[in-house]
Order: structure tokens, then sequence, then C-alpha cells
């Protein structure tokens, strides 16, 4: 059994922690901050030397330091509901957290807001950062998942006009060029676009290493890593995508996961049941992905968060900024969307070998119907519970633990 | 003669000359207030507006209206969902079904994606229909629908008739439910036979907030002593009915409707909190309204976003705004009981 964490998760922590702290000393000496959605195209603020922080890694932090309720409140105070998109919204009611309270010291205002128009709220969400004296918002377009087809993974990486379609495609071109505008007229700065294709490239490389990593793990018996340590290790780096770093840290979990299966090395010693977690991360609780081993010998050995990393945002093309598109016009569609979704998760769910999944569905989360019953149809169980990630409240109320607890007693039969 | 092919539209996003000039009618779905929602439903769609699992419900049961194809707008998450749920279905009787997705802020590149939204759900109209329009076809559709769009005008002037108007809110909601889901020429019927004469001692509103399916929640509400004499919903004073583009083939037409979908306002989803804001105070103003009452109901996320600026904007103009949230089938009796009082109460006395 391997109690001590991934060396690359702590690593990731730690640098992250850093990298934060070195944030906070460069915006307070005047540097501009973008604060974006984690579909928007992160790449172009790189390519521009402009620092970003990710709303959803920043809800996770708000979210794991248990500040969730005190930022939600924030909300309500302000005539908002602290009940719709919260996930999306923890961010902008910690903005108004006293510094004390505020996990990480607060982030610092944003100089620019970023999020693509996805659903019925995060553009009002964004919007509002945008009223905040420091902050200009800019809204992308998120268009639909129309086509939508199955089996996309052999051809994201290179037939990705196919996938997603033309249409799609030349929108998001178009407004990443105006998002390229924007942002050079603010900041007096100029894309280079040989930076750009330089980044788009790196982003490959770490996508590599991370399928290089999921293959590894799916075929792996016992799992040799916990998912709270392989989460981290993905999704640091992957919010720092584009950068000599993240393809460091990402061939690092890479090489780390083979030595540990090279030694035998096992989350828990008696593995007698495979879980699958499809959804969010639950951030308040994560103790709670490890509370199964011991008496039903229950190991959660698949999140999305290494799996997508692996198989949706490679991306090779000539012109950089339609490249770029093409990896965030469907981005969340391939997670999401059946039947794109739902041959997805079978795929990964039979490589993996899963005895059963864990299905987090969120309120914002469309198709979840047809995941579990393409899963079902393979014989594979699945317990699918309704719940916010974000907010505590939601998660106690639909007593998660519990349910995982009886879904393993009666639905998935240990392995003999 | 056969009569002509049926098209069902779930949003608010099709121009509605699109589909007559292929020969079919357009038959808005909007669902309804209360009612059953099937397992069925329930399990596909997930925690979305109840209104838009109840045309799901509709659509599986079997009672499902005869349609031979189906239209969603990509104008809230709720449809969208129903989209993709629809589309999973094939296999189960459901007709063909195609997707509307027109972004919101204009520029080049959303125009151009627009017009291809446009012609795409043309061609659409016309296999299922087996009529490709011609200059005739796209004068008659435009005619019918400028037809609606007068009557519709007529319409407006009487429900806002100062010092009382001749129509009430429910009729008037009933009557633009009936106008988008029938041809044009019944349509023109329908909004001309809209009366129902409301008290003229009672207080003028303007809803926000939901959209409404039917008219329950305006025959409760008028119940209480106000009067809707205008709303900014979608099926409602927004709905997409009347609007006619002349031209003799499609990219002309096409043209002349992309233009019109960004002149329009649409509904909370899709709007950004400010636009709606500013289309409340507007629209509450020019109809005479003394108050505004924001009703939203339990599912529906996006008004709740908009209600502070809403209110802020309100205020500023010495508009009450009364709120009720979270309504369902079950609460709204209790919710609206007392809405005309506190609508007095904050301001909103009749002229």
């Amino acid at each position: 059994m391997t109690d001590g964490r991934l060396d690359s998760a702590v690593a990731a922590t730690a640098y992250q922690r850093e990298w934060f702290q070195g944030l906070r000393e460069a915006t307070a000496g005047g540097a501009p901050l973008a604060f974006v959605n984690a579909d928007a195209p992160h790449e172009i603020l790189r390519a521009m030397g402009i620092p970003y922080v990710v709303n959803q890694w920043w809800a996770s932090v708000i979210a794991a330091k248990r500040m969730g309720p005190a930022s939600l409140a924030r909300l309500v105070a302000a005539g908002l509901p602290d009940d719709s998109r919260q996930y999306d919204a923890l961010a902008l009611g910690a903005q108004d957290l006293p510094s004390e309270e505020a996990p990480w010291g607060g982030l610092p205002e944003p100089s620019f807001a970023i999020a693509e128009r996805g659903g019925d709220v995060t553009h009002k969400i964004f919007e509002l950062w945008g009223r905040r004296p420091a902050t200009d918002t800019y809204l992308l377009s998120r268009t639909a998942a129309d086509p939508a087809p199955a089996g996309w993974w052999a051809d994201v990486e290179h037939r990705w006009e196919d996938v997603f379609g033309a249409d799609r495609i030349d929108l998001l071109t178009a407004e990443i060029h105006g998002l390229i505008g924007w942002l050079e007229e603010r900041t007096g700065r100029v894309l280079d676009h040989d930076r750009l294709a330089e980044v788009m490239a790196l982003g490959n490389e770490q996508a590599a290493w991370n399928r290089r990593t999921r293959d590894m793990l799916a075929a792996a018996r016992p799992a040799p890593v916990a998912v709270t340590d392989s989460i981290p290790s993905v999704m640091v780096p992957q919010w720092h995508r584009g950068s000599a770093w993240a393809v460091s840290a990402a061939r690092r979990l890479h090489d780390e996961v083979a030595e540990r299966i090279e030694r035998g090395d096992a989350v828990h010693p008696d593995e007698r049941r495979r879980l699958m977690w499809i959804g969010r991360g639950l951030w308040s609780d994560l103790e709670m992905y490890r509370s199964f081993q011991e008496e039903f010998g229950a190991v959660f050995v698949w999140s999305m968060y290494l799996a997508i990393a692996a198989d949706g945002y490679a991306r090779y093309g000539e012109d950089p900024v339609r490249t770029l598109a093409a990896r965030f016009v469907g981005l969340t569609d391939l997670l999401y969307v059946p039947p794109m979704s739902s041959s997805w998760y079978v795929k990964e769910a039979l490589a993996h070998g899963v005895d059963g999944v864990v299905h987090l569905v969120a309120d914002d989360t469309p198709g979840a119907s047809f995941i579990t019953a393409a899963l079902e149809e393979r014989g594979i169980p699945v317990l699918e519970i309704r719940a916010n990630n974000a907010d505590s409240r939601s998660t106690q109320n639909a007593r998660v633990g519990e349910r995982i607890a009886g879904f393993l007693r009666t639905r998935v039969p240990a392995r003999g | 003669m056969r009569p002509a092919p049926t098209i069902g539209i779930v949003g608010n996003d099709v121009p509605r000359q699109l589909v007559s000039a292929a020969g079919a009618v357009p038959r808005r779905l909007t669902g309804s207030w209360s009612g059953p929602i099937g397992a069925e439903a329930a399990a596909h769609l997930g925690a979305v507006d109840p209104v838009t699992a109840r045309i799901l419900t509709e659509l599986l049961g079997p009672d499902a209206p005869a349609l031979d194809a189906i239209v969603v707008c990509n104008d809230s998450q709720a449809h969208l969902r129903l989209f993709y749920v629809l589309r999973m279905l094939g296999d189960r009787g459901i007709p063909p079904v195609h997707l509307v997705d027109l972004p919101r802020q204009e520029d080049a590149a959303t125009r151009r994606f627009a017009q291809v939204q446009f012609t795409r759900l043309a061609e659409f109209c016309s296999r299922v229909t087996g009529v490709q329009p011609g200059s005739s076809a796209w004068r008659r559709a435009a005619a019918g629908e400028r037809a609606v769009g007068d009557a519709l005008t007529r319409l407006r002037g009487r429900r806002r008739a100062q010092p009382a108007g001749t129509v009430s809110g429910t009729a008037a909601l009933q009557a633009l439910l009936t106008a988008a889901s029938v041809a044009p020429e019944d349509a023109v019927l329908a909004l001309d036979a809209a009366e129902e004469e409301p008290d003229a001692a009672s207080l003028r509103v303007h809803v926000t907030g939901s959209n409404h399916p039917d008219t329950a929640l305006y025959v409760a509400l008028e119940r209480q002593g106000v009067t809707v004499v205008s709303e900014d919903h979608d099926t409602g004073d927004l709905s997409w009915l009347g609007v006619a583009v002349d031209g003799d083939d499609l990219a002309t037409v096409t043209q002349g409707l992309v233009a019109a979908h960004f002149r329009r306002s649409s509904g909370s989803a899709v709007s950004t909190i400010a636009e709606r804001a500013s289309l409340c105070r507007t629209s509450a103003e020019t109809a005479g309204a003394q108050g505004v009452l924001a009703l939203v109901r339990a599912g529906d996320e996006a008004p709740l976003w908009d209600l502070a600026a809403s209110a802020t904007v309100l205020g500023a103009a010495g508009m009450p705004l009364v709120r009720r949230r979270g309504l369902t089938p079950e609460n709204v009796e209790a919710a609206l009981a007392d809405i005309a009082a506190e609508l007095r109460t904050r301001g909103g006395e009749p002229a």
C-alpha cells in the first residue's frame, strides 16, 4: 500500500502556491491579470505574457478551504442568488470576502474577465465581473454540439473540422481574433503568432504525456495512484498549459506513475472493486474518495481530469488561432453531450476495467441519463447522485458517502 | 386537399417566414405551467426548467401532437438539452429534429454564422415539405407574416390604451400563444379577436422574469386586481411574430432576417443583465405600468441574476418592483395572494 502522496502532486501544489504569491506581487506592481473560464482560449494570454487565473480552479480552492458558504452569502448580500451555478459564481462572491478570510490571501482584482456564453447564467456572472471597477469583460459565443459524432477521440487531434464542423470553428476563430485585438488595445502588447504556435505545440506535448499516463493507469492492476493525487498532478499543469513547466510536470507525473507500477505500488493492497467517478471533483470533501477502501476494497481509479487531458486537448494544425479555436469549440461537449460523452465514458470504463461508476450529475450537465444508460448497457452498475460539487450544503443533502456505501453493498460485487 | 405539414418549434429564434415559405405551418411548443412530468422526461433532462420537461413529456406521450418535424432553438439551456435528448431518441418515433443556434453579440462573424443557421433552417423546412420556395412563395410568406405584425400592433394598442385598455393581459397572452402556433391568416384572426375588458380600477403592471407557457399565472394574477399591460418575456411581447423581409430568394430573405435577429430583444437566458434591466424599465414605462412584477418559477435560473439590476434601474425611475421567485404550481396561489397590496404599498397606486 502506498500512503505517500505523489511527488508530482506535492510539487504541483507547491508550484501553484508559489506561482500565486508571485502573481499577487506582480499584480500589486501593476501587471495585468486575467480571470478566465475553463473553456476560454488561455493560450492567447500565455502567448501575450498575461497571467491568468481559471475560475474553476479558484472555485475549487475556495471550496476546499471551506469558504463556499461565506462566498455564496456575499452573493445574496448583493441581491444575487446563492442557489444557481454555484461552481461558476463562487469566485465572484469570494471577491468581496475580507482579505483575512479569502483563500490564499485573495484573488487580486483582475483587469480582464473572459468567458464563453455557455448556459443561461455564466455570461451574466462574467458580466458582473466586468462591473467591478478594475475589470473589463470579453465574452465569446458558445455554439452547440451539432454535429455530435461518437468515437471522436480517434479524430479530434487532426480531423477536428469533421468533428466540430467548420461553421462553429469559423465563428470561434473570428472571435479569438477579436479577443486578440481587444487585449492588444488594452495592454499595448502585440501577439506574436510564432509564440502562439510554440504555446500550442507545448500544449500538445503535455497532452501526449497525459495520454501515456492515462493509458498506463488504465492497464495497471492494482491502481497505483489515488485520484486525489492525480487530479492536482494533472489539473495544476492544465492551468499552466502551453508552458515548459507544464510539460515537465506532465512528464514527471508519467515517470512517477511508471515507477509506481514497476514497484507494484497500490493505493489499497486489497483492491476488490475499481470505481469510476464521473463528474466534477468533490472539492469540499476529497477524503471521501479514499473512504471506501478499508471496508469495501473500493478504489477510485478514474476521474475525468486526467482522461480529458489525455483525449480532449491535443489539436494539430497549421494556423495556431484556428487550431486553438478547434481546441475550445467543443471541449465541454465532449464531456457532457451525448453521444460524444456517453461513448467516451464507456470507452474509458472498459479500458480501466471498472466495476462500478459513481456519476455526480450537476444541474448544468446535459445528457447524464444517456451516460448512465450506456454504461449500464455494458453491464457496469452506475449510481447517479444529483448535487452541486462546489456547494457543500448540496452534497451534504445528497448523502454522498452513505449512498456510495449502499451502492457498493448492493450493486458492486467484490472481485473474486 | 392534404393539410400543410406542421413543424413544431421550441424556443423563440425561428423566423416564421422561413417555415411558411416552405409550405409548412409553424407551431410553437411552449409546454405548460403545471401538469405531470413523465419519469422518462425527468430522467433525460435532469434539473431543467420544468416547463421544458413538460414539452418532452408531451412529445413522448400517447397524445403527442402530430408534427412532421421539430425545430429547437438554442435560446436557453433547457431547450438545448431538449434538442440533445430528442436527437438521442430518434428511434422512438420522434420526427426529424433540427437545431437553430443563433449567436447574440452582433459582429461580422456572428452575422455570417446566423445566416448559415437560417439557410440550414430553410433547407430543413424544404426537406420536410418537399417545397423549394420561389420568388412568389417568399413574397407570399412575407405578406402573411407582415399581416401578423400589423395585427400585433393593433393588439398592443388596445392592450396599452390609457386610462384603461380593452384587452386584459390574460387575453393578450392567450392570443399571442395562439398566434405563434397557427398559420399567419389564423394568427391575424386570433390577435384581432382578443378581448376581455379589464377592470378600469386595477393596477397596471409590467411582468418580467420567466416566460409563460400558458395563461395560468396571468389568470391568478389578474384575479388580484392587477392588469398585465406588458411583459418582457418571449412568449408574450417578445414572441418573434410578425417579422417579414421582402425578397425573391433565400439569400436576400435570410440576410434581412439576420439583421432583424440582432435588432430584437431576447429572453433572460441569452441576454445580459444590463439589457434585461434596461428593457424592463423601457417596456414598463412605454406601457404606462404603475409597477413591475417579477415572477420567476422554480427551475428557471437566468432571471434570478437580473433582479437586482432591474430593481436598481426601476428604483431610479420611481417604479416599484415586487418579486416572487421559486414559483411552483403548488405555491403560486399563496405567493400571488398579496401582490396587489404589496405593489400599492410600494408606490404603485392607480392613476
